[in-house]
């Protein structure tokens, strides 16, 4: 694009934003022309500026956080947040929006870590004078004690990296009976040792998962420290109702010299809970009095959309980066019908994307598709290998039903969890076009994983996502389409049921490359070889549109944490502003 | 009013009473009218949608805006020559569509439901005071232990554990599961005065046996009673169905029923009102309707009210 | 009388029983798999194995059942290794979504789901029994019909309607109070009355008419009663004989409707407290169901049982007090 065009681009832009901050129904228009821009208008900067220290930040939630127990602590907002306020790991991300958020900094330690035997050892050292919240010092066997009690099958649900990768872990059960890891060393108290099994170069990644940050083992509680982590981090935790109210205030003993990470604004944090969803984004709208210095926890509800991106005021306030998690219809590659790739191919174009992201809030707060790897993956944005209508073609879907042998069609059972009904309506309507009749299977969250991990008894087809932990093509690919990670039960991430050999052999090539850039263009190359086979549909990308409170500053969405709020850098900008 | 103590077995008298005084009351007459309406809609709904042009689960993306989150184009909901009642946000169904299927499929579960209820509680109640004893006893501690059940919290718990079954069938029979007990108290009391009537000794004298008893002469002395109460629970009914689906353990999709659509549509309370007011209004009427036919056959049939 | 009470007191434990019992049957024998939820994203065989183990699923289902009954009256210690769990008397089991007592967890939510049960009672007795006995009183007037089709036709306005309707007039457009969120009465008696209010009122609609259309037959019957005509004749105020006369002997059917309503109500609301994000019973109920929270939502189904007994209980009991006529 030369500048002229961009200048005059640029000019009907502002004419139409303008036209939008004056009335409804110009504003209607003038979402229909731009949408796109309204919601991501605000991506890779800082809203409200630079915050001023001091005052109260509120969080509104609809919901309670799954866990806070570092050990457990697997959902990405949840990493966010206890990352960033109440405990430090070896390693973490950079506090900065847009695409400096992927970067790795040193938190505890003083480095990224150094390998050794070709990447099976890495050595981390940690710095001077980080203390706890009753002034006792960090210690490097109260990270090695925390990655052990991940074990314990009392303690469930947290990132299972230090299980995959670490010598000699298979059948451990946690610290019980004094039983310890040989496989992590502490020869000092400020030096940690890592053995693993297979050299695994992107090991500092996997040490910004909450399981590398340190519990000490007088103050573990067992399941019940969930509802009280010991603090590390800038603040604490003064006092926690489960599902009704969280209260953070500062942490006397952190240490700001020792941590380039965190600005820890604000002297305190109150996050209420269990609200109406509906109302927080009514509130975060409205913004006002003590609701100016506020934030909400979940992403705007898409039917808030329409209250939300007519007004330039409101937009103003609103983040909406990409959570980087792609949403897939995955069909069970083992049995009829879906053992025909000709069928499956007949689905992938039967597929009528943009419906699904109108169902899934519009193109403002999703994007539709067309690889299996996010854009982030891809450096910023995904090919079109198959260069199918984004409406879907569903005559070349018959045509391909009926190469398959199956000229009128047939009948399959879809299973999604109850939050995924809309989309899956979406679907099924778009694929009836094509002659493939679909009986949608709703599952409660908690009962869908179980239920989809049961290879024989599940449906031809499910919906789900999968976010890759780390900006690396090895926690997307393998997880997904490795057939030989397919359990009868509880299998998880390939739910396509997909074994193929060639590919298989090609993910293994890619993971022992040392060279990362060949790495990264392997796994871009093999994503669009397995999209040609079809075991699934990449369906969406979903953004995490937030509003925030008028009075909010140093709010960006972080890329690494799905677009999640960076809570080591938000603030207020008038902090007398706030309710104390 | 003396009305209970003249009423003669199977006699045509006191019902055509009753008709004639229900007949004078207006609010019955407007029940009747709003009932009828619903009732043809739901029976006629594949006719009446034809005739709207849209079936009820056909996406209309023509209709929508999905830059703002789906809402539908045009004023008031999308109201238009080409959808009546407008469409539904986000997926651009057709309202109108939607409304008349979903009334079938409210309406069906809700009279189902009050069948089960009604025959089996009278069934019950019948046994229990007509048989007394160790019958009334166990059938008594049933009904306790039934009423005992926290009944939404257990029918939001069994619609939540079972899958791969019909869920119009399942929750119809979920909601009269625990449903029986109200109607078979009314019916155990009922019959407890009955049983000693003049009539019925004779006819037990006369050698008739207790099916015959039962079926010619103490059936046909509970029926108003049962009619009454029937209307007046039917209400519930339909409100235990919307409130299920509220809770998302309703019927499966992409099916409509008032109460699927107005859980959805509390979510766009503000932004798409329309969509809001004209399920909540189906399920006002019917509800309106019923209650007041209810209270009026009650005030006719069963004038001291079998209550307790 | 004692005698009454006692068997009655006997007949209350053993309906406990079969409830638990039978929703234990039901939702231990569900596909959702607590073990399984807990273990999250992604999980081998072995770990789930030991979690199973870990939370007692892999014993017998009578032997669960019989854990869980004598749990309640001596206790339970539960986990394993380092991490041994005591729950106290009376021991529902442990929330594994909440890593709290079960008990302890109700008792939390239980002043929320109160607060919000008594308040409406208080509203839509004094709505429903004034409507009630101002009707009887002008039976078959104008006011009589409009006070009861009135009632009759708020009531069968959809919950939800009222609720939002309530939400978008008095807080969005007319901001008289703030979105409702739970402050407990001892915190602040006048914010716990403000938040709470909305709830009152949208529950308090749906109630009322039952309460109205039953006062209104009671009164009319009582009034026609010889002795009111005596105490009429007798020259006592007019409203003496309304209120001492009339209304206590009209109690009783109103009184059965309370208990009933009331004992369902305290175990929460889930309706209302979802459309109004209030933190009570039934919100616990519903997010327990929805994560496969087992313990918890046997605890609640149980805690609900037992209002639902204990008020029939105090209310048949109480028969006595209110109306002279009844003796056991």
């Amino acid at each position: 694009m030369n500048k002229r065009t961009s200048t005059a681009l640029s000019t009907a832009l502002t004419a139409t934003l303008l036209l939008a901050a004056t009335g409804c129904s110009g504003g209607r228009q003038a979402a229909d022309a731009h949408g796109k821009d309204l919601a991501t208008a605000n991506n890779g900067r800082v809203v409200g500026g630079t915050p001023q220290k001091g005052g109260t930040l509120t969080i509104l939630s609809d919901q309670d956080f799954t866990h806070l127990d570092p050990a457990r602590n697997w959902v990405v907002s949840g990493m966010d947040f206890g990352t960033r306020l109440l405990y430090r790991t070896l390693v973490s991300y950079q506090a900065a929006p847009g695409a400096a958020g992927g970067e790795l900094v040193p938190d505890l330690a003083t480095d990224l870590g150094t390998p050794s035997e070709g990447a099976r050892t890495w050595t981390f050292h940690l710095k001077a004078g980080v203390r706890y919240e009753d002034g006792t010092p960090v210690t490097a066997q109260d990270i090695k004690y925390n990655v052990e009690r991940s074990f314990s099958p009392d303690l469930p649900g947290g990132a299972d990296y230090a299980a995959r990768y670490l010598k000699d872990a298979e059948g451990y059960q946690g610290p019980a009976d004094g039983k310890h890891l040989d496989s992590i060393r502490t020869p000092d108290d400020r030096t940690i040792v890592f053995e693993l099994r297979r050299p695994f170069a992107e090991f500092p990644n996997a040490t910004v998962m909450p399981t590398f940050a340190p519990v000490p083992k007088a103050k573990d509680t067992g399941p019940q420290y969930d509802n009280r982590p010991f603090s590390s981090g800038p603040y604490k935790i003064e006092t926690y109702q489960r599902n009704k109210k969280l209260v953070l205030v500062r942490n006397p003993h952190w240490d700001p010299r020792t941590d380039a990470i965190r600005k820890a604004y604000p002297d305190k944090l109150v996050m209420v809970m269990g609200l109406r969803a509906n109302q927080i984004d009514d509130r975060m709208v409205a913004s006002q009095g003590a609701d100016a210095s506020t934030v909400p926890w979940f992403a705007l509800r898409p039917e808030s959309a329409g209250k939300v991106l007519p007004r330039a005021d409101v937009r103003k306030r609103l983040l909406a980066e990409s959570m980087n998690c792609t949403d897939m219809v995955q069909m069970h590659t083992g049995r009829a019908p879906f053992n025909e790739v000709k069928v499956r191919q007949a689905v992938q174009y039967a597929l009528d994307k943009e419906a699904v992201v109108t169902a899934s809030g519009g193109p403002a707060f999703n994007d539709a598709s067309t690889a299996y790897m996010p854009a982030a993956l891809f450096g910023g944005k995904q090919p079109d290998i198959l260069r199918i209508p984004t409406t879907g073609d569903a005559d070349k879907a018959r045509q391909l039903l009926k190469e398959a042998g199956k000229p009128n069609g047939f009948t399959t059972t879809m299973t999604v969890s109850n939050g995924d009904k809309g989309r899956a309506e979406a679907i099924q309507q778009a694929l009836a076009k094509a002659g493939i009749k679909v009986t949608i299977e709703t599952v409660d969250p908690s009962a869908f994983y179980a239920t989809i991990g049961d290879t024989t008894h599940r449906s031809d087809m499910v919906y789900t996502g999968w976010c890759p932990d780390y900006p690396s093509g090895s926690t997307f690919l393998p997880f997904v389409f490795d057939g030989r990670y397919i359990k009868d039960k509880g299998n998880s991430g390939n739910h396509s049921l997909f074994r193929d050999a060639p590919t298989m052999r090609r993910m293994d090539e890619i993971a022992a490359m040392t060279d990362a850039g060949k790495a990264t263009a392997a796994w871009r190359r093999l994503d669009g070889e397995i999209l040609a086979k079809a075991p699934a549909v990449p369906v969406l990308v979903r953004r995490w549109p937030l509003v925030v409170g008028t009075n909010v500053a140093g709010a960006y969405g972080q890329t690494s944490f799905g677009g999640q709020l960076d809570y080591a850098s938000v603030g207020l900008k008038d902090p007398a502003k706030s309710e104390g | 009013m003396a009305l209970t103590s003249t009423v003669a077995p199977a006699g045509s008298g006191p019902w055509q009473r009753a008709r004639q005084q229900l007949g004078r009351r207006a609010s019955v007459k407007i029940s009747l009218v709003v009932i009828a309406l619903f009732a043809i809609m739901a029976v006629a709904a594949p006719l009446l949608s034809t005739l709207g042009g849209w079936s009820p689960e056909e996406f209309d993306k023509t209709a929508v805006d999905p830059y703002l989150g789906g809402q539908p184009i045009g004023p008031l909901g999308g109201i238009s020559a080409d959808h009546w009642l407008g469409v539904e946000p986000v997926t651009g169904r057709d309202l109108f569509a939607r409304v008349v299927h979903g009334a079938q499929v409210s309406l069906l579960i809700a009279f189902a439901a009050t069948a089960i209820v009604v025959v089996a509680g009278t069934a019950a109640g019948i046994a229990a005071g007509y048989f007394g004893g160790r019958t009334d006893a166990v059938l008594s501690r049933l009904m306790d232990l039934t009423m005992s059940f926290p009944s939404l919290i257990f029918m939001i718990a069994m619609m939540s554990v079972a899958r791969d079954v019909n869920r119009i069938v399942l929750m119809t029979a979920v909601i009269g599961l625990f449903g029986w007990p109200g109607i078979a108290r009314v019916v155990r009391g009922q019959t407890l005065s009955l049983k000693h009537r003049e009539y019925v000794d004779a006819a037990r004298v006369g050698g008739s046996g207790p099916w015959r008893i039962l079926t010619r002469d103490v059936l046909p002395g509970v029926a108003g009673p049962v009619i009454a109460y029937t209307t007046l629970i039917i209400p519930g009914m339909i409100a235990t169905e919307a409130a299920l689906s509220y809770l998302g353990v309703g019927v499966r999709p992409p099916t409509p029923s008032w109460g699927q659509m107005i859980a959805e549509s509390v979510a766009f309370y503000d932004t798409d009102p329309t969509y809001f007011v004209i399920p909540s209004t189906c399920l006002f009427l019917t509800v309106l309707a019923f209650t007041l036919l209810g209270d009026a056959l009650r005030d006719v049939l069963d004038p001291r009210g079998s209550r307790t | 009388m004692i005698y009454y009470a006692g068997r009655r007191l006997l007949s209350v434990i053993g309906v406990l029983i079969a409830v638990a019992a039978i929703t234990f049957v039901i939702f231990y024998v569900l596909p959702s798999d607590p073990a399984a939820a807990a273990c999250g994203k992604s999980c081998s065989t072995e770990r789930l194995a030991a979690i199973r183990a870990h939370m007692g699923l892999d014993q017998p289902l009578w032997r669960q059942f019989t854990d869980f009954v004598t749990g309640i009256f001596t206790g339970r210690t539960m986990g394993s290794g380092q991490y041994t769990l005591h729950c106290h008397v009376p021991c529902l089991g442990y929330s594994y979504e909440n890593n709290q007592d079960v008990w302890d967890l109700m008792m939390d939510r239980l002043p929320v789901s109160a607060s919000l049960a008594f308040g409406a009672a208080v509203i839509w007795l004094v709505l429903g029994l004034s409507a009630g006995v101002v009707a009887a009183l002008r039976k078959d007037t104008l006011t009589d019909r409009a006070l009861m089709v009135g009632s009759v036709a708020a009531a069968s306005l959809p919950v939800y309607f009222t609720s939002m309707m309530l939400i978008y007039g008095v807080i969005r457009i007319a901001g008289l109070l703030p979105y409702p969120s739970y402050v407990p009465f001892g915190d602040d008696p006048l914010h716990w009355a403000s938040n709470l209010l909305l709830p009152w009122l949208a529950l308090a609609i749906l109630y009322a008419a039952m309460y109205a259309r039953q006062s209104r037959s009671s009164m009319i019957e009582t009034m026609a009663e010889p002795y009111i005509r005596t105490a009429r004749a007798k020259g006592l105020p007019y409203r003496t004989v309304v209120v001492k006369h009339g209304l206590r002997a009209g109690m009783t059917p109103i009184l059965t409707l309370f208990g009933m309503d009331l004992g369902g109500l305290l175990a929460g609301a889930v309706i209302t407290e979802s459309l109004f994000g209030l933190p009570g019973i039934g919100r616990l109920f519903y997010g327990a169901l929805s994560s496969g929270d087992q313990p918890v939502i046997l605890g609640v189904t149980l805690l609900a049982a037992t209002f639902i007994v204990i008020a029939n209980l105090v209310v048949d009991l109480l028969y006595a007090v209110v109306d002279p006529r009844v003796r056991y």
